[in-house]
């Protein structure tokens, strides 16, 4: 076990999130990413989670992997598009807001758990450290 | 020590630790004892709450009191260790079963726990120096 090893570990898990955060807000601030309908859409990337060594030694959190959405998105008429095709539709990106939103919170307060576990184990290993000096 | 709140479900032990030196009397080893113990819970907790999202993650639980207990009972100047284990509670849909409220208040609990057995060892070290200081 390595010195100061919650702060590493708490860390893992802040960075864990934050990807998420960004998956998040990239995947809300393309959802009208409209593209023609002879390319694929805009894929939303959802972030999956992984255990580093499954609670064995170092222990921690990583991105395991990015899943993505669907390509095929959906077909929208609008036929004043300039990327309309000849017969006035274009694709739009497959992503919902609610589960966006949802997602947003989740990984907001994931964040500040991790955050918080920073501080506490600061508080513990500030201890640690001053130990035999106040005497 | 009181007891923490003994999980109702747990897997074989997936990891022992604790160091097998024997200190100078048996407050020292339970001291010893208890501040890796703590520290290996603190780091678990940790563990489980960065993995709050991993799917199929199952949450760490280190055991020590009962061990500890009995030790310092018998009277033992070797260090009492701690065991590892992986919780079966109920799992949510993605195969993770941990709690959020559990682990952040087994976090703050174990981390003021250190504090304390800090404070304890602290206090034996300035017995010490006091007596060091007394002159005749």
């Amino acid at each position: 076990m390595s010195m100061f090893s919650v702060l590493g570990v708490a860390s893992s898990g802040v960075t864990v999130y934050r990807k998420w955060l960004d998956a998040v807000s990239d995947n809300i601030s393309n959802m009208n990413t409209v593209r023609a309908t002879s390319q694929d859409a805009f894929q939303a990337r959802y972030v999956i989670a992984q255990a580093v060594d499954y609670g064995q030694g170092t222990g921690g959190a990583q991105v395991g992997g990015i899943a993505l959405g669907s390509a095929e998105g959906r077909m929208v008429y609008s036929p004043d598009h300039p990327l309309a095709d000849g017969e006035g539709y274009v694709r739009m990106p497959d992503i919902d807001l609610s589960s966006q939103m949802t997602q947003l919170i989740m990984a907001q307060r994931g964040y500040q758990a991790n955050l918080s576990v920073v501080d506490r184990a600061r508080d513990a290993y500030t201890a640690a450290v001053n130990l035999g000096r106040n005497s | 020590m009181p007891t923490s709140p003994v999980p109702s479900a747990l897997s074989g032990i997936t990891a022992v630790g604790g160091s097998p030196a024997s200190s100078p009397s048996v407050t020292g080893a339970s001291l010893r004892s208890a501040i890796t113990a703590l520290s290996a819970r603190s780091k678990a907790t940790a563990d489980n709450i960065a993995n709050i999202a991993t799917p199929g993650f199952l949450a760490n639980r280190v055991q020590f009191e009962d061990a500890l207990a009995q030790a310092a009972a018998s009277g033992s100047r070797g260090s009492a260790g701690f065991e590892m284990l992986r919780s079966l509670e109920p799992t949510r849909i993605d195969g993770n079963n941990v709690n959020l409220d559990r682990e952040t208040l087994t976090s703050i609990d174990t981390g003021l726990r250190y504090q304390l057995m800090l404070r304890a060892v602290d206090d034996r070290f300035s017995l010490l120096r006091a007596s060091m200081r007394t002159s005749g």
